[in-house]
């Protein structure tokens, strides 16, 4: 299928544009062609999440039993999951961004690292104090810390090699994803849409920390880094210019210096176009009012090239947002039959619960359907122009300020945050964790202070009514057709991220903490329930010959895990750890990475 | 696709209406139970008497409620302290505060009945 023939161009363009640059190229794209690996935090460049190992399948995933726990020492939420690189195993906690190096042998200890941060960043994180996990490339350990240091550790010792900082917490700004290596580059982002942050991404040489280029969401074309001819979006049915100042005449004064437009979500790498691809979030304030105009290029899909980062495309799913639709989830790319035409695909499930299909190469809009029918918001996103039609009575800005909107689906959750779904290469379909939530949002006057929240609305959230009662589902979709194939219900929203395999298993955690697998109907093959909610991603990788499924759990809010390291009290182990010695083998409270594999027989 | 969906979403409907007593699955794996028992030890600074009182609280809401709809009350009930945006859809939703508040009086009767103060 696809698949096949992606793989054989991979190869054999990536020999043709190797020359002088492929010498300075970092070996994690490699890496991640071996399923034993876990070398990124969605598996591969694509954000697949898919693996190739089977020795787990739909026959016996039933016999799934715990094969190690390790505890991080803290509590709050653990998003994102482990690496898996040769027999060391890389996993990082909340704030304070600890990271721990072990060994897959025994699974002791190699060496911990703790930044020393200042915990008034903890105030100016949105929601909670989440670290999407690590990166790894060249023998280095890559850490985006809450306080935007970007940190180089030395994998095998974690002897810190280089620090830089990408933003200010004074000013509302955090970090809250992982590091993306893509050749010899790093690129990471900002947090803070809800501070009044003015989002970009910055690209990183991989040996010295050091900025190679700077890309805003908003602002003038010099700092977009875009061109006004060869920057295209989707206009009237075909790819046309942006033109001069596109994202200055779409907002009020000047207020696209505090426009929002953050970007903490999973990029994604095209070796063979060269481009990145991410999404950017929320315009600030969100109050619709306050902000006139389409607010670009916030909630958008930007295409760049990654040594330049000249933009080549871009597209905005939700212009003027008036329900904090962030467009920042993860950017999938697959080369899939698009109504019948083979495409090189960009797949992208928004918060805004429309699926997007876009041509990567051209930026074209091929497919834009809504993933869960409760979606009100708007009726469709017309083909022609790109933009969704906005149901006049959910439409929080023509309501006004200090009216409240009721009925509105998706909440501002989303239809799917962050969590990032999966794409199977097997069956050419995508496995989608995602909200079944309505919200009433009623926005507000505020003034902009800096490092202050720059919200300005209160909502409230409830399950989708007249539905089946949860508030979540998990669901197998076609980003061909812009279809649901099947929709499994679920008490809560699923706020974990997905795995698929060449096993014909599908995993996914629960808010319950349950871990479950199923196969590719749907059906339920097996669940486990870990000592606390999952909103971390499942991972796999094969040792001495044995497949591992791995995830996170940990969501804040428990009581308990204490015991499982035999603490007495709730607070211990919350401190400083003392010396290297206490660390040996068992570890502290807090979130847990639970290990599974089948028995031996 | 029809009958399975129709068949995954009874669960979630019978939820409300399975909470009353009569429920009787009595089906907490043994994991489940002592994680209950050690959490509630804990919370009594691990005393042994209450390795027996909290042994009768978790076998009495065992006979209350299946594993399963335990599991999702507590966490709703848990859950709504929680910070931020996500706290605040287990602290708004009124499904949610249901499960939550009949967690709560299933403990707190179980409590009662286990002779063991309030934490």
């Amino acid at each position: 299928m696809s698949f096949h023939t992606r793989f054989t161009c991979l190869g054999a363009c990536l020999t043709l544009a190797a020359g002088a640059a492929l010498a300075a190229d970092s070996d994690v794209a490699k890496l991640t062609q071996d399923p034993k690996v876990w070398a990124m935090q969605a598996g591969d460049l694509n954000n697949h999440r898919y693996s190739e190992l089977k020795q787990i399948t739909s026959k016996n995933a039933r016999n799934l039993t715990v094969a190690w726990t390790f505890s991080t020492g803290v509590l709050r939420g653990h998003e994102g999951g482990p690496l898996v690189i040769g027999d060391m195993l890389y996993v990082h906690s909340p704030f304070p961004n600890k990271v721990y190096a072990i060994s897959l042998e025994d699974q002791s200890i190699r060496w911990k690292y703790e930044p020393k941060q200042d915990p008034a960043v903890i105030p100016v994180m949105c929601c909670d104090t989440v670290n999407r996990g690590v990166a790894y490339a060249n023998g280095k350990i890559f850490l985006q810390q809450a306080d935007t240091t970007l940190v180089a550790l030395d994998a095998k010792t974690g002897e810190e090699l280089w620090k830089n900082k990408v933003g200010d917490p004074k000013r509302g700004e955090t970090t809250t994803n992982t590091p993306h290596v893509f050749k010899n580059k790093i690129i990471t982002g900002i947090s803070g849409g809800e501070f009044g942050v003015r989002g970009r991404i910055t690209a990183h040489d991989i040996d010295t920390g050091k900025i190679i280029w700077t890309a805003w969401s908003t602002g003038p074309d010099k700092d977009l880094l875009v061109d006004p001819v060869k920057t295209l979006t989707w206009t009237d049915g075909k790819m046309a210019p942006i033109g001069p100042d596109s994202s200055l005449k779409t907002w009020e004064g000047e207020q696209w210096k505090l426009g929002g437009g953050t970007t903490w979500g999973w990029y994604s790498y095209d070796p063979e176009t060269n481009l990145v691809y991410y999404g950017t979030g929320n315009p600030s304030t969100w109050n619709p009012r306050q902000r006139p105009g389409d607010n670009r290029w916030s909630m958008a899909i930007f295409a760049r090239d990654l040594d330049t980062g000249m933009a080549k495309w871009v597209y905005q799913m939700t212009p003027h947002d008036e329900w904090d639709y962030d467009g920042v989830n993860e950017m999938i790319l697959a080369d899939i039959k698009v109504k019948g035409q083979p495409r090189k695909a960009l797949v992208h499930f928004d918060r805004n619960g429309f699926a997007y299909t876009m041509d990567r190469v051209s930026g074209e809009l091929l497919v834009a359907e809504k993933y869960d029918p409760v979606v009100n918001w708007a009726t469709h996103v017309d083909m022609k122009s790109g933009r969704p039609q906005v149901v006049a009575k959910y439409s929080t800005d023509k309501n006004g300020p200090d009216v409240n909107t009721k009925g509105i689906c998706p909440s501002a959750l989303g239809t799917k945050d962050q969590q990032p779904a999966s794409f199977s290469r097997k069956t050419g379909l995508f496995y989608v964790p995602t909200n079944h939530v309505c919200m009433d949002y009623e926005p507000f006057q505020i003034e902009y202070t800096a490092g202050q929240p720059y919200v300005g609305s209160t909502l409230s959230m409830y399950a989708a009514p007249g539905s089946h009662g949860g508030m979540g589902n998990f669901i197998a979709w076609d980003a061909g057709t812009g279809k649901i194939v099947w929709s499994k219900p679920e008490r809560f929203s699923v706020w974990s991220g997905a795995l698929s395999t060449a096993g014909d298993v599908v995993f996914y955690g629960t808010l319950e903490g349950y871990l479950k697998a199923v196969d590719l109907n749907g059906k339920e093959l097996w669940k486990f329930k870990t000592p606390s909610g999952i909103i971390g991603n499942v991972t796999t990788w094969e040792y001495k010959g044995k497949q591992y499924i791995g995830v996170l759990s940990g969501i804040g809010g428990w009581a308990g895990i204490g015991l499982a390291a035999g603490l007495t009290k709730g607070t211990e182990g919350l401190g400083a750890v003392g010396g290297y010695k206490d660390l040996a083998k068992y570890t502290e409270l807090g979130g847990v990475l639970t290990v599974f594999a089948l028995p031996d027989r | 696709m029809k009958s399975l969906h129709l068949s995954l979403l009874q669960p979630l409907l019978l939820l409300p209406l399975a909470l009353p007593a009569g429920a009787r699955a009595d089906d907490f794996p043994t994991s489940g139970r002592v994680e209950y028992v050690l959490e509630c030890m804990q919370q009594h600074d691990g005393k042994h008497e209450y390795l027996y009182k909290c042994s009768c609280m978790v076998d009495r809401i065992a006979r209350a409620l299946s594993y399963d709809d335990f599991v999702a009350m507590s966490v709703a009930a848990r859950n709504q302290g929680l910070s931020g945006e996500r706290g605040g859809l287990f602290r708004d939703a009124s499904s949610l505060k249901t499960m939550a508040g009949k967690y709560r009086e299933i403990e707190a009767s179980a409590r009662q009945a286990c002779a063991v103060p309030p934490s």
